[in-house]
């Protein structure tokens, strides 16, 4: 390592500590009393270091307030969607990239057209059509739309089409089934691609905003990513700075640390989704 | 036939296949074929949200009559000179696609792209109310300028920030990997959080921008309520948060390029900035194109950092094409000039799917 080396990362560490000042601010913020945050947020170190230090907005954050149920619905959402869009994207996945059969090719031009169609574009049917059934204000209305999406089946399709055909034909001439082929052979050579677009539901479904904000109007069954929404028009008055803050860290909590853990695997998700869909 | 496990055996290849498919098409068409194609037919009803909520039976068909009260006005003329900035960035943008192309820059269909998007811009911010007439709907098309000034601002922003960063960010070390996750990290928060600390940092009274003037002496900027600063509030936030795909998308492009030309660079003396001018600019060509149509898709969506930093003001300068369908139809009830709006939007959306998905294919010729 030479001297430019060196001169590089820490003319970056600059930008980089920048770019870091708002979420450590915001951490910093939820550490601190109410009443100081309202007179001031700049105590100590412009306010980066939560000094004087208090955990009392997180015990007032699981003590009373929605934000526990909304933590508990986001889960339930975003399990429940990862699952469903497994499920789906993996059996279809796997039918159109290794299976033969009439009108595969129309199937997969039909369900390409679907890429095209954004979220904005079909909210206000699909709005109509759950208030016809009744369907609004539960998690199955807030799961369905998003498992409609064909980006997990052709990142499937991609996927089972790069694996070699000598395995399939071993398992043919012993008399497999092409269902039990699937389950038994396919599925677990899967697993990293599942990975993949299990964490690219999972964020997707815990950050989405628009049709959660569109389908959930009871505070029951808000997202927490909605529940935030709905407290910070009204922070400074009603809850207290710190406490909004805190409320912040919580709804983010679980994404940084699935991105901390996984960091490989989620930045190949997000890219994915990026450039497929 | 042995029926322990011959039963599963006679499954032919396209039993198996329906078997598999079923359950994807099925929720494929219920949730997003049908739908699109009610939204297409909302667009041509006169439906309020209300009224038909209590009677199915109130609403009527209009035609094409909800594009043209959102679209469309009376005694609309067309001049070269009406919205002058616009259209001399079109008109810019069109010699410009030309030149790269004749040059050899850009290839066919980025100079097609370029140019149909360039024309676009200069024919249709050219169209405006002769004497006497109006819009329709006077907040349409601002609203649309609005989002594209946005995307005009956010884009542009974002590729160059994450190339740079990229750049220099390439390579094996402890620290590169570290300083590129700390880049990344804001994009996998949700877009309430991103709005919910830069509402603060940018709150003139509490915000952490507004302490740091005050500590240089300076009055603090009323960021989000001020007509010149609101749009840049929200795009800052944006770049914050949206770098990281980016960033990732450069890298790999980066990585693509032959370590040997470095080489060959590094006898001419073509290092560091020299050689990220006349290497790595030119070899990136691809990626950049796929990053801005991306970044363009994206944008276009935006509705969030509206919605919730700027409430769309001060005096509509931060109004984007999303939140106003988003009020049209659950605000105002209008689901029929919504679902125009809607469609309007899916066609531009549509467009540059169709640019990404060529431009994505020939990547991989």
């Amino acid at each position: 390592m030479n001297r430019s080396y060196y001169w590089l990362i820490l003319g970056l560490s600059v930008p980089a500590f920048i770019w870091l000042v708002p979420t450590v601010w915001m951490v910093s913020l939820s550490f601190q009393p109410n009443e100081l945050l309202a007179r001031t947020t700049s105590s100590t170190a412009l306010g980066l270091i939560p000094i004087p230090f208090t955990p009392d907005n997180y015990i007032a954050l699981f003590r009373f307030g929605q934000v526990p149920m909304w933590f508990l619905n986001s889960l339930i959402v975003s399990v429940g969607m990862t699952l469903a869009v497994l499920a789906v994207s993996t059996t279809a996945g796997y039918a159109l990239a290794r299976l033969e059969f009439p009108l595969k090719t129309p199937i997969i031009i039909l369900c390409l057209m679907g890429l095209m169609v954004p979220e904005q574009a079909v909210f206000i049917p699909l709005y109509t059509m759950f208030a016809d059934w009744g369907w609004h204000n539960s998690h199955h209305a807030l799961i369905m739309p998003r498992v409609a999406v064909p980006i997990g089946v052709f990142l499937m399709l991609q996927f089972f089409k790069a694996i070699p055909k000598d395995i399939e034909e071993a398992a043919r001439i012993d008399g497999v089934g092409w269902l039990q082929i699937f389950w038994y052979v396919m599925l677990p050579l899967a697993r990293p691609a599942m990975m993949t677009l299990a964490i690219l539901t999972f964020l997707y479904a815990w950050n989405d905003y628009l049709w959660p904000l569109v389908s959930a109007q009871q505070r029951e069954y808000f997202t927490i990513t909605l529940g935030l929404a709905s407290i910070q028009a009204n922070f400074a008055q009603a809850e207290g700075l710190g406490r909004v803050m805190a409320s912040g860290v919580v709804a983010s909590l679980p994404v940084v640390v699935l991105f901390l853990i996984f960091q490989r695997y989620v930045v190949r998700a997000m890219t994915a989704g990026g450039t497929k869909g | 036939m042995p029926q322990h496990q011959g039963a599963r055996l006679v499954l032919s290849q396209g039993q198996a296949a329906a078997i598999l498919l079923l359950p994807f098409l099925t929720i494929y068409a219920v949730f997003l074929v049908y739908p699109f194609f009610k939204g297409v037919w909302i667009s041509l009803h006169d439906w309020n949200l209300m009224a038909v909520a209590f009677n199915p039976d109130a609403k009527a068909y209009v035609g094409l009559s909800n594009y043209e009260r959102v679209m469309w006005g009376s005694n609309i003329t067309w001049g070269a000179w009406a919205s002058p900035a616009f259209q001399f960035i079109g008109l810019a943008g069109v010699v410009a696609s030309a030149w790269l192309y004749r040059t050899g820059r850009a290839g066919k269909v980025t100079a097609l792209a370029m140019g149909g998007a360039a024309l676009l811009l200069f024919v249709l911010p050219g169209f405006h109310p002769g004497e006497g007439g109006r819009w329709y709907d006077r907040r349409f098309w601002p609203t649309v300028g609005n989002t594209i000034l946005f995307v005009g601002l956010a884009v542009p922003g974002v590729t160059i920030t994450a190339m740079l960063l990229a750049a220099a960010l390439d390579g094996e070390t402890r620290a590169k990997a570290v300083l590129r996750t700390l880049f990344f990290l804001s994009q996998v928060l949700s877009v309430t959080v991103v709005t919910l600390i830069w509402q603060i940092m940018f709150s003139p009274r509490q915000g952490l921008i507004a302490n740091l003037t005050q500590l240089f002496g300076g009055s603090p900027i009323v960021w989000l309520t001020a007509e010149g600063f609101a749009m840049a509030s929200i795009v800052i936030a944006t770049i914050w948060w949206s770098l990281g795909i980016a960033m990732i998308l450069f890298l790999a492009g980066i990585q693509d390029i032959s370590k040997d030309l470095y080489e060959a660079g590094a006898l001419d003396n073509a290092t560091g900035a020299k050689a990220f001018w006349y290497i790595t600019l030119p070899n990136l060509k691809r990626t950049i194109t796929l990053v801005v149509v991306l970044q363009i898709i994206l944008h276009f969506q935006v509705f969030g950092q509206s919605h919730l930093m700027t409430n769309g003001g001060p005096n509509d300068t931060t109004q984007v094409l999303v939140r106003y369908i988003y009020q049209t139809a659950f605000r105002d009830s209008e689901l029929g000039r919504a679902s125009a709006m809607a469609v309007f939007l899916f066609v531009i959306m549509g467009g540059f799917s169709i640019l990404q998905f060529v431009l994505g294919r020939e990547k991989d010729q």
